[in-house]
């Protein structure tokens, strides 16, 4: 196969050229989608790199449509995917729902915009709640939270494979910013990284006589009784379960001796780190958590940093009106660290922000 | 002759190239180079398709230096919303303005043609259309790309060779990339103009002999927070 990344070298990209790149590199076939900001330079620079490399693309009528049309492909073992953002992010919830109920490999790329409804085409950390929760049912998915360039290139190579492995619906959950912000990252091809990049198989047609070569595919999204619904949603729990502990992720910085831990996630979690530095170089012992996988979360392994801390005070900043703060909470209920709250719905948080904050509540 | 402050009445330059290629930065910099000449000058952000991410956040900066600035500000835009992709009326006549006229014009070889709508553009005699490009983007990373690249335009009339990476820019990336870049512009009979290096760079770069002329810049989009 032709090798899309050929020798590993540093280029300087827009977030959405780099999830692109790594839809390439994690030999994605086709893109359904409709055009939305902050994503839409996802489309077209798929557009521009799909003639060259025998790729395909369809620009359906509408969000619900372009979900559809991925969970369909995806039957057919195409290695399928969509971008959206905000309201398309809202009208895909239907299709994720279904993904999910039929066990597809749907992998997703939202790029956070502000809201409610239209709201803005830039920035917010608003569409946690949709993107790890939505959805009629019981949310069992796997969201990425990215902060950096090398990260959305790295997790739109995992998240394929997470999806294709696991089948259950898998996000990056990347923002605006992160979308438009131009910066350099390493492109690799996955092989040099010692990265498998798991082979898509068809779920439907498949070889064989039903009955006497094989058991019949049962893809459902819809059953009769409310017996068998339960046992299938029980089932689907189950295995979500089991598998929690290999996926989640999470990073820490600084928070062995911390009076207090800032958590937070995505592109703010940059901000953090910086605060936690420019804090401990005028003597104040910050430190700072974040979780990459917001859905499962890195519960044990919070508690465990908070335990492990001289903790006084937690402070969970993002931008959005407390979508991170109640995960958290639910999380590590029972954990008595008193919590504090930086809520910036649909507005950047830099460094200075959180050193302010952290200054008034210590 | 290449434009300079001795031989033109005004300078008239429009700023093309991939995105997150520099434009906005190379604009920015010349309209400043100009302001401290003390020329009169515009700078006109044609970005119609996002004009939300553009030099908006650096209005009032470049406003306080001088430089007379067009664009979509906060109050300009209001109730545009996302559907609001639309030529500013001042950007439409920007070229009736007096004195020198620097267009940064976004989005790519599809931005590039808004400079049709732009009045008087095409029968203009002192445009001259400038294409950026950095060699550390995708799409512009290797002699046949460029030369893909540059085709893709109607019409161009130098080069700005501005190869970056970053905080990460080294001068071995400023040659390689520079390097090739000339070398495609002289198959196609293009003069590059000059190559823009990060002024951070100075004193290094000043140790390296290159062919082709240097100017040195400034980085004002960092201050963008999407930057």
């Amino acid at each position: 196969m032709q090798k899309v990344i050929g020798e590993t070298k540093k280029a300087f990209l827009t977030g959405n050229e780099a999830i692109a790149w790594g839809c390439l590199a994690a030999e994605a076939e086709i893109m359904f989608g409709y055009p939305i900001t902050p994503q839409n330079e996802i489309m077209h620079y798929w557009t521009r790199l799909a003639p060259k490399y025998g790729k395909n693309f369809l620009q359906t009528e509408d969000e619900i449509s372009a979900g559809f049309t991925v969970c369909g492909a995806l039957q057919t073992g195409l290695k399928a995917f969509t971008a959206t953002a905000g309201p398309g992010n809202v009208l895909m919830q239907e299709p994720f729902g279904m993904a999910e109920a039929m066990r597809l490999p749907f992998f997703a790329i939202i790029q956070q915009r502000g809201g409610p409804s239209s709201g803005t085409v830039i920035y917010s950390q608003q569409e946690v709640s949709l993107t790890a929760h939505g959805g009629n049912g019981e949310g069992h998915r796997i969201v990425y939270s990215t902060a950096n360039h090398q990260e959305l290139y790295d997790y739109t190579i995992k998240g394929f494979n997470t999806a294709w492995k696991y089948r259950f619906p898998t996000f990056l959950l990347g923002d605006g910013y992160q979308a438009k912000m131009r910066e350099p990252l390493e492109m690799y091809d996955p092989s040099d990284r010692g990265i498998e990049i798991i082979k898509p198989f068809p779920l439907i047609g498949l070889e064989g006589h039903i009955g006497e070569d094989r058991e019949p595919q049962h893809l459902r999204n819809i059953y009769s009784l409310e017996e068998e619904l339960y046992d299938v949603v029980l089932k689907y729990d189950s295995e979500y379960d089991s598998i929690k502990a290999e996926l989640v992720e999470f990073s820490e910085m600084q928070c062995e001796d911390a009076e207090i831990i800032i958590i937070s996630h995505g592109v703010v979690s940059r901000a953090a780190e910086d605060a936690v530095k420019a804090l401990r170089a005028q003597g104040i012992k910050a430190g700072c958590f974040r979780p990459i996988t917001l859905r499962p979360f890195p519960r044990e392994q919070l508690l465990a940093v908070i335990d492990k801390s001289n903790a006084k005070k937690m402070l969970i900043a993002e931008s959005a009106m407390g979508q991170l703060e109640r995960i958290v909470k639910y999380e590590i209920y029972g954990q008595t660290l008193p919590v504090e709250t930086l809520f910036m719905p649909g507005v950047g948080i830099i460094d200075y922000d959180l050193i302010n904050k952290v200054k008034s509540i210590i | 002759m290449w434009v300079t402050e001795q031989n033109v009445a005004r300078v008239v330059e429009a700023y093309v190239g991939e995105y997150a290629s520099g434009k906005s930065e190379m604009a920015i910099n010349r309209a400043l180079e100009l302001k401290n000449q003390g020329r009169q000058v515009t700078l006109v952000d044609l970005d119609t398709v996002e004009p939300f991410y553009t030099l908006r956040p650096l209005q009032d900066k470049l406003e306080n230096l001088g430089v007379n600035l067009i664009c979509l500000s906060a109050k300009d835009s209001f109730g545009l919303g996302e559907t609001g992709a639309m030529l500013n009326p001042k950007a439409r006549w920007a070229l009736r303005h007096e004195g020198d006229i620097i267009l940064d014009i976004g989005y790519g070889i599809h931005g590039a043609k808004t400079l049709n709508l732009v009045e008087g553009a095409n029968e203009s005699e002192e445009l001259k259309i400038l294409l950026v490009i950095n060699y550390t983007r995708p799409m512009t990373n290797s002699r046949e790309r460029i030369k893909e690249y540059i085709k893709s335009f109607d019409r161009i009339d130098g080069i700005i060779a501005n190869t970056h990476l970053a905080n990460e820019t080294t001068v071995e990336i400023i040659k390689k990339g520079n390097t090739e870049i000339a070398a495609v512009a002289e198959e196609n009979n293009l003069p590059v103009v000059y190559m823009a290096v990060d002024i951070r760079l100075a004193e290094e770069v000043n140790q390296h002999e290159f062919e082709i002329p240097i100017k040195f810049i400034n980085r004002y989009m960092p201050e963008a927070i999407w930057s």
